[in-house]
């Protein structure tokens, strides 16, 4: 189990989601620059293209769905802890487990419930309505797929995780503790 | 006979968010539309209404509605340009028609059949549902007074009429409705395009700019568009389909004339008890807004074959329209 | 009752027991609305799911929680805004009580410039939780004034529950702004008084900073200008953009976030670690806020599904007492769906369904429209389901437990409360400022 956790979990899953906290906080930074560019350059040369002004909340797609793996991956979500800290190890070892498999089974089936609303956008060439704005809406959409598959990758390498620690006899981790 | 008993329970969205006058409640609003279907359909077809976020947000009933997943949705075709670039001429043109014009087109002028020629591939079928008349240019913090004036001027005015003004060196804004009155009033776009009196007036526009300019050049007319599932439409006896097209004929009419009566109480208002200046672009202005006008959907009809088959539909209409208005509604208007 | 209000009964019951186990709040609405959605009505409901998801990511205002929450970051990572609080906490010298005072003064000047409560929650406590808990201020009293402040822009115009409710009930959003203002400053009023009364009664919670640290440090003029301006400055770039029409309320968010990487910078502050530690932040937090709302779509889709809205609806029916009993009843009842939903949720359920009643009346619908806003505020603050309380929750330090949160929370609402009570009883509050400046 232990190697399983070292070969499988740490050297090929959480990578991935390391990856896509990296595109997301890419993200973030050009989010910052493109709305100060964007009203810096309306207020000093009243120009403002229409693209650019999409590209705006187009952006924050990608910083929430990508974003909400990478928060889990880093114990950043928000969770009541008011009976679970007064309970023992094995009792929250049960709870990280479930915890774990629920995340993993909402994020498998929202990205499902996503492929059919991603794949009528890509047929029918949806772009925006405003001339001048942005085309390929379907890249936009493919966002929610992929951000609820990421979700569920992260609640499969907390499954592995919460298993280890109930079913082996390696060192107990526990499940909250922030990563750096 | 066992047809008749079925009773159809049915979900219509709408592109409007609630207790939107007109667009949501009211004479003749889509709200008003179900409760005529109920009656007339002696309860038979029950339609429940969903305004924008609801159940789904303002812009989604298109595919909702397409895949089946709702049966009806409200909203103006122009919403769908980005799928459907030809859908913005069964809202409106600019220097098209006006809702007289609009109407005789889509009735009886080949406009309704297009229409659904062109939604038929996304299995849906539309028809007119409501129209608010003709709209307003906008409001202005400082009066336009020559082409000159609309450099560098930035205005908040979505859609077709947005890429024309674009031409003439206006800095297009695309604003959320919320956010139209306070960057209106700090002055962070000085001008705005919305609706017509009544809606500009709950909006308090007038509070933000004075000049309000009133020749609707953009939208002469603004046709509410039902939009139905085609295998839902299919399955509806044929009394049923009867009740649908009645009522919505029905409420075509009824908002139009609500439109005109609040608007011109509305107008009066603005002008008397609220210091708005109310008056028509200059002549020169509207001259060269044609122009650019007529290139701009040039440009569009030649980039798109279905755009091209609309496009010369609605201007043949057109022509022959005009000729007819000319002796008959602008001969009177002259009197 | 019948097979819905059952089910309605068991997606509430769900959630909460999933939440108090421990499992992510998230996942809890989630897993609770699917679940009882599918029992409810099949699979069919769900498939409009995916639109709903898209609206909440491409929602044109949600572009202000990254941006107020990057400024937010860098301000605290690059010690700024610890700087800021020491020096005005230093300012209020002897006074128990004078950080918390300073935190509401704060919690003020970034609800005037944002309507993003997740934003203002998380910034304001980044900003100063820290610092509190060094200072020996009580958990609870800490975590409760951070997100009474927190939510202060809710009421303080610009906010977008007033832009929605102008919606609603069809006044301009200019008006309910003016509207909202002053009640938006008695509030804060009533928090300031509350801790120079706590700080009287029981100043162990809320300690002043101790008379050696002040004495010793000297030149306090000059930390202030040091310390306190560039943030009050900052502040200033948010609020002025909008105020000289530089930038919409929602872009004003940029040009705080660019200005506090400016000052970072002046303050010889800003390299690449601070940056990257910045972006670092600025993702966990905002993720986590879309995180919830994004799981909060299966839920309020299930309940609308069964028809949730219809039974708050029938309550309304059984009611005696004319207007002001309408009125009152409509606070109550908004009180207690806070508890459960989300604003957007109660401000489209409750309130179009219940206006013809009170146009039926002619209730000052300005009045009427400010005294929601008040108590929808309220409904941030309401354990176990107030989303200030899980914001909070999200950015605490590991010495700020659920237990405090919820605690510190319950004497705001109580003040919250009072504050409804000023309004009720002294409509003026809400109506005098529009019709005064002619809005
Ligand atoms: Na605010
Ligand atoms: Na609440």
């Amino acid at each position: 189990m232990d190697g399983l956790l070292n070969r499988f979990v740490v050297k090929r899953l959480e990578p991935v989601v390391r990856a896509a906290g990296w595109v997301a906080r890419a993200a973030v930074l050009m989010l910052v620059v493109l709305v100060a560019t964007n009203v810096l350059l309306r207020y000093v040369l009243s120009w403002s293209p229409v693209g650019m002004q999409e590209a705006e909340w187009h952006l924050v797609s990608p910083i929430a769905l990508l974003g909400m793996a990478y928060a889990v991956y880093h114990r950043a979500d928000v969770r009541v802890d008011f009976l679970y800290e007064r309970f023992g190890p094995r009792t929250r070892g049960w709870v990280d487990l479930l915890a774990s498999l629920l995340t993993l089974a909402v994020g498998a089936l929202i990205a499902t419930l996503a492929i059919p609303y991603v794949m009528q956008s890509y047929h029918t060439g949806e772009g925006s309505p405003d001339p001048g704005g942005l085309p390929y809406r379907y890249l936009l959409k493919v966002f929610i797929p992929l951000g609820f598959a990421l979700l569920a990758l992260q609640g499969l390498i907390d499954v592995l995780r919460a298993g280890a620690r109930l079913f082996s006899r390696a060192a107990p981790e526990d499940s909250r503790e922030p990563r750096p | 006979r066992a047809e008749s008993q079925t009773t159809f329970n049915w979900k219509m969205t709408n592109a409007y968010p609630p207790g939107a006058p007109f667009y949501v409640q009211g004479p003749g609003s889509p709200t008003d539309f179900c409760k005529k279907v109920e009656i007339l359909s002696g309860g038979r077809l029950k339609i429940q209404h969903f305004a924008a976020g609801e159940l789904i947000p303002a812009m989604e009933g298109f595919d909702a509605v397409s895949k089946g997943l709702v049966e009806m949705n409200a909203a103006n075709a122009y919403f769908w340009a980005g799928r459907i670039p030809a859908a913005q001429y069964f809202t409106t043109v600019p220097f098209g028609m006006n809702t007289q014009g609009m109407n005789a087109w889509i009735y009886h002028g080949g406009g309704l059949e297009l229409w659904n020629q062109i939604y038929a591939e996304h299995g849906l079928v539309a028809m007119p549902m409501g129209n608010t008349g003709t709209q307003m240019t906008g409001w202005f913090r400082k009066p336009i007074e020559n082409v000159g004036d609309l450099d560098g001027l930035k205005m908040r005015i979505p859609g077709l009429a947005g890429r024309v003004y674009a031409e003439l060196g206006v800095t297009v804004r695309l604003l959320p409705g919320g956010e139209i009155f306070p960057a209106l009033e700090r002055g962070v776009i000085d001008a705005a395009e919305f609706v017509g009196p009544y809606q500009d007036r709950r909006l308090g526009l007038h509070k933000a700019a004075k000049y309000y300019y009133t020749t609707g050049w953009h939208e002469p007319t603004n046709v509410t568009e039902l939009i139905i599932n085609k295998k839902a439409w299919d399955s509806l006896p044929e009394d049923l389909r009867a009740v649908v097209r009645t009522a919505a004929q029905a409420c075509n009419v009824e908002s139009h004339a609500w439109c005109e009566a609040v608007n011109a109480d509305a107008l009066t208002d603005l002008v008397t008890n609220e210091g708005v200046d109310a008056r028509p672009l200059p002549a020169d202005v509207v001259a060269k807004l044609k122009e650019v006008t007529a290139e701009t959907l040039e440009s569009l009809a030649k980039a798109d074959k279905t755009t091209r088959k609309v496009h010369d539909a609605f201007m043949d209409f057109r022509g022959k329209h005009e000729s007819w208005a000319a002796v008959s509604e602008k001969a009177f208007m002259m009197l | 009752m019948s097979g819905n209000e059952w089910l309605i009964l068991a997606l509430i019951g769900g959630f909460l027991t999933l939440m108090m186990i421990g499992v992510p709040v998230a996942i809890s609405l989630a897993v609770s609305g699917f679940t009882v959605g599918f029992i409810g009505f099949g699979p069919m409901l769900f498939s409009l799911l995916p639109a709903r998801l898209y609206g909440v990511v491409t929602n044109y205002t949600m572009l202000a929680i990254p941006l107020f929450v990057f400024m937010g970051v860098m301000l605290e990572k690059s010690r700024v805004a610890e700087d800021m609080l020491e020096t005005i906490g230093r300012l209020m010298g002897p006074v128990n009580g004078g950080m918390g005072i300073a935190i509401v003064i704060v919690g003020v000047l970034m609800g005037a410039s944002t309507g993003i409560v997740g934003a203002t929650v998380v910034t304001v406590a980044m900003l100063t939780l820290p610092t509190l808990m060094r200072r020996g201020y009580a958990p609870s009293i800490a975590s409760g004034t951070i997100c009474a402040s927190g939510t202060l822009g809710q009421i303080i115009p610009p906010s977008l529950v007033l832009i929605l409710l102008a919606e609603i009930v069809g006044e301009s959003v200019g008006t309910l702004f003016a509207a909202a203002f002053l009640p938006g400053l008695v509030l804060a009023l009533v928090y300031v008084v509350f801790l120079l009364i706590l700080g009287r009664w029981r100043p162990s919670w809320v300690p002043a900073i101790p008379a050696g640290e002040r004495a010793t440090s000297g030149g306090l003029g000059r930390d202030l200008l040091r310390t306190v301006l560039p943030p009050l400055l900052l502040m200033m770039a948010v609020l002025g953009s909008i105020i000289a029409g530089i930038a919409a309320p929602t872009e004003a968010a940029s040009m705080g976030a660019l200005g506090s990487a400016l000052i970072a910078l002046a303050a010889r502050r800003m390299n690449a670690t601070l940056l990257r530690e910045t972006l670092h932040g600025t993702l966990t937090i905002t993720a986590m806020v879309f995180f919830i709302l994004l799981c909060a779509q299966p839920f309020a889709l299930a309940f609308r599904g069964l028809g949730g809205d219809h039974l708050v609806h029938e309550l309304f029916a059984l009611l005696p007492g004319g207007e002001i009993g309408a009125v009152l009843f409509l606070m109550l009842l908004l009180f207690v769906l806070g508890f459960f939903l989300e604003w957007i949720e109660i401000s489209y359920i409750a309130l179009p369904m219940f206006l013809p009643v009170f146009h039926g009346y002619g209730t000052d619908m300005v009045w009427l429209a400010t005294l929601v806003a008040m108590n929808l505020q309220m409904s941030f603050l309401t354990p176990p389901f107030g989303w200030a309380l899980f914001f909070l929750k999200g950015v605490a330090p590991p010495g700020i437990t659920t237990r405090h949160i919820y605690l510190g929370a319950l004497p705001f609402v109580l003040l919250q409360m009072l504050a409804v009570m000023i309004l009720f009883f002294v409509p003026e509050v809400a109506t005098w400022l529009p019709k005064a400046i002619g809005w």
